[in-house]
């Protein structure tokens, strides 16, 4: 059973559109990367999980029933927008969250204790959030995210404002979460950790879904290119759609940039040419990243790599 | 009740004690009431004026002033030890005794009686025989005006020597210095011939001293006048002496009609005061802790815990909780004072204390205490989350304070001035100020069924509040960076679905 299922869902807000009948799901032990650009939705819907707002029509399922605070004890959720109450000490804010997610004041400091420890964070238990700093601050807020144990981990944007180090850090957190069983969701426009992380990944533009799958699907849903040196005969091989000189090498001897027929892959472009004798000096298959991916299926407003 | 809304409360409850601002209100308030009393008391006049009397006359007329304030001075005392032995039950010491008697006005004789049997010192010896450890003792007072003989060496000075020596003792001061005086009085050489006497004061003088002066003056002039008609000096005495025997009846010390009003209105008057103070101050420290989660993005993590309905609710109840712990300790603070402070105050608060003592009224004022602070509190919530910073939330709430606050000075001022009229009536009916009208009426009394209607209409008020108010928390919860206009402000009201 998934622990998040959607299923067409939609919100609308007056006259915008915000989500547009999107449908998908998250498994136990499963990473999940909700991706798009600035005002693609990705909040939205985060916050229709949660049940902070409801949809306009649709179905979200979570952990086996409707959104309700009453599976609270099992969620943990990083907001994008981060901030804790300045005058109260670090443990008890993540206390007072644990609690909020009906957990035992002691297990929910116990654990607290924990987690701040493996942020370097102990000696800092019952120093205010005021007196911290803004690194400080965040990984207290992931405490109070994590505190619970959650079965649904869902963040928000969590690598923005975070430094080198800390990035490091949150990706070891997920990592963690994801190897306990827990379904972790994130959202991010910054490429690179998803990537590292994502088991699946779904691109989102202007609210409507624009891919689903594994890193492999996305990469292969676009069509790999090719630079090989060659005679100008490779032009003319099955499963090339276009041969772009770049540089003519002397004695016949061209380096080409070769675009594939879709579904083509460079190993039957390979394997046509052995098979045809056309001679090689240089075959390199580039395959496309996530950021050609996502710059062709969502645009390239608000993407880092 | 929900374990969020508890939560939700008593984090909001502890962020309000933390601050120096509640610790110091909460202080603030005993200590200026407990203060208010010392330095009334250091503004009385504890010491008598000084008076000194030229009589030019031969000496007579200057001893029969005397003499008369005297009789006023002991008057006086009588009076004050009368309604201490009323007080504390005290007849038994001398039930003969003019200050046993306490239903007719003290003449002549009973002075004369009261110095025969030995004055204010037999008298309070005779109380300490009678008078239990606990109660406390009868304190005197000085007289009002302490006679002095004239210099001699000014008794024969005219003119602007006179006016001189005579600047010169006033300014010297009664109190300050020898040879200073308060008052001046001057009988002249004529006297009653010419029956003019001049009096020097530095200040209007008094009708406690005046009116007895003119009575003194126009007695032993009228005494003269009778005896020069060829009436006998017993007779002409006997004239002068006839007066009607006024029976006075009053009621126990704090239960006289306007005075009992005031009294008994005391408690609910001071219940709806601080009520009013209560609320604004917890208000105020509740919305800044809603502005601090709201610019602190504190919202979307309370939100994916718990429902805004149970954030509201917990708000309110740590508002509550806040204020109720206020009156809890001013209260502590006013039992404290009666049982150090006992007499008088406790004489006081016995009446006082009446209202309560019938099971109606405690209900009452319990009911519209709480729900009157629900009330109020939960227009403080909803600018809490319509605001993003406090100067925002001040634009809100200064048309709702001064909205609420002006009428309830006025209510107040009218109970105090014993009037119930239409005002008093209309605000009982208007739920902003219901509460603190049917408070300040308890204690010159409210129908029963005024009671009910106005805590029904309250309750239907605070039902809409919470229906209402409760879809503009929610709908501005997450709204943030923008202002909201009215129209935005209505359509937040509307119900919704997300």
């Amino acid at each position: 059973m998934p622990v998040l299922q959607v299923e067409n869902l939609v919100k609308r807000f007056d006259n915008f559109l915000a989500v547009d009948d999107l449908s998908f799901s998250v498994k136990e032990g499963e990473i999940f990367g909700f991706l798009g650009g600035n005002g693609a939705g990705k909040t939205t819907t985060l916050r229709m999980m949660l049940d902070i707002i409801r949809p306009t029509s649709g179905h979200i399922e979570v952990l086996g029933s409707t959104p309700d605070r009453r599976n609270a004890a099992a969620i943990g959720f990083l907001p994008e927008e981060r901030g804790l109450y300045s005058n109260m000490k670090a443990i008890d804010a993540i206390v007072y969250f644990g609690r909020l997610k009906e957990m035992d004041p002691g297990d929910a400091r116990q654990h607290g204790m924990e987690l701040l420890e493996r942020f370097e964070l102990a000696d800092r238990a019952k120093s205010n959030i005021g007196d911290m700093s803004k690194g400080m601050a965040q990984k207290v807020q992931l405490a109070c995210s994590l505190v619970n144990r959650p079965q649904l981990l869902m963040l928000d944007e969590p690598f923005s404002g975070l430094d080198p180090v800390n990035q490091g850090l949150l990706e070891d957190e997920i990592l963690r979460a994801s190897r306990r069983g827990a379904a972790v969701i994130f959202s991010t426009h910054v490429m690179q950790h998803a990537e590292r992380l994502c088991d699946r990944l779904l691109l989102l533009r202007r609210g409507s879904k624009r891919f689903e799958g594994t890193l492999d699907e996305a990469r292969a849903s676009l069509p790999a290119r090719i630079t090989a040196t060659a005679r100008p005969q490779i032009a003319a091989v099955r499963g090339v759609a276009r041969a772009d000189a770049l540089e003519d090498l002397g004695d016949g001897w061209t380096r080409y940039d070769l675009q594939l027929v879709p579904g083509v892959s460079a190993a039957d472009v390979l394997e046509t040419c052995t098979t045809q004798a056309i001679a090689l000096r240089q075959f390199e298959e580039h395959r496309a990243s996530l950021h050609d991916v996502f710059v062709q299926m969502v645009g390239d407003e608000g993407v880092e790599q | 009740m929900n374990n969020n809304i508890l939560l939700i409360a008593a984090r909001e409850f502890r962020q309000t004690a933390a601050m120096k601002s509640f610790w110091l209100t909460l202080l603030l308030l005993p200590l200026a009431l407990a203060l208010g009393p010392l330095f009334a008391g250091s503004l009385e006049e504890d010491e008598s004026e000084r008076v000194v009397v030229m009589d030019r006359s031969g000496g007579q007329t200057a001893q029969a002033i005397e003499d008369r304030f005297a009789l006023e001075g002991d008057r006086h005392v009588i009076g004050d030890l009368s309604r201490y032995v009323r007080r504390h039950n005290l007849e038994e010491a001398d039930p003969q005794a003019p200050w046993a008697q306490f239903d007719r006005w003290y003449t002549a004789a009973d002075v004369a009686a009261f110095r025969e049997g030995g004055g204010v010192d037999e008298a309070i010896r005779k109380i300490d025989a009678v008078r239990a450890a606990e109660t406390p003792e009868f304190e005197t007072h000085e007289p009002a005006y302490a006679f002095s003989p004239a210099d001699p060496q000014i008794m024969g000075l005219e003119g602007d020597a006179l006016q001189d020596a005579v600047d010169a003792m006033l300014k010297a001061d009664g109190n300050d210095q020898a040879g200073g005086a308060d008052i001046v009085l001057m009988i002249g050489a004529d006297y009653p011939r010419d029956p003019t006497v001049r009096l020097w004061s530095n200040e209007q003088p008094s009708a406690d001293f005046v009116t007895p002066l003119q009575d003194v003056l126009t007695a032993d002039l009228r005494q003269r006048l009778l005896t020069q008609q060829g009436l006998s000096g017993e007779t002409a005495l006997a004239i002068q002496s006839a007066a009607p025997a006024i029976s006075v009846t009053t009621p126990p010390p704090g239960g006289g009609a306007r005075e009992s009003m005031l009294i008994r209105s005391i408690v609910p008057l001071a219940l709806a005061y601080i009520l009013m103070m209560s609320l604004m101050l917890s208000g105020s420290w509740m919305l800044q802790g809603s502005v601090e989660e709201r610019s602190n993005k504190l919202i979307e993590s309370l939100l994916a815990c718990v429902r805004p309905e149970e954030l509201m609710y917990g708000k309110l109840l740590g508002a509550l909780a806040v204020g109720l712990s206020m009156i809890a300790v001013w209260l502590g603070c006013a039992a404290v004072a009666v049982f150090f402070t006992q007499g008088a105050i406790a004489d006081m608060i016995r009446p006082a204390l009446e209202p309560l003592t019938s099971p109606v009224a405690i209900i009452a004022m319990i009911y519209f205490f709480i729900v009157g602070y629900i009330a109020i509190s939960i227009l403080f919530v909803a600018v809490g989350a319509m605001a993003d910073s406090m100067s925002e939330a001040q634009g809100y709430l200064m048309p709702i304070l001064l909205g609420i606050i002006l009428p309830i000075t006025l209510l107040l001022n009218s109970i105090v001035a014993g009037k119930d009229g239409f005002l008093v009536q209309l605000l009982t009916w208007i739920p902003f100020w219901t509460p603190f009208a049917v408070l300040a009426r308890l204690g010159i009394g409210i129908e029963v069924w005024e009671l009910i209607g106005a805590g029904i209409v309250l309750a239907a008020f605070v039902v809409l509040e919470v229906i209402f108010l409760g879809r503009l928390f929610r709908a501005s919860l997450l709204a943030t960076g923008q202002k909201p206009g009215f129209r935005q402000m209505m359509d937040r009201l509307k119900p919704t679905g997300g």
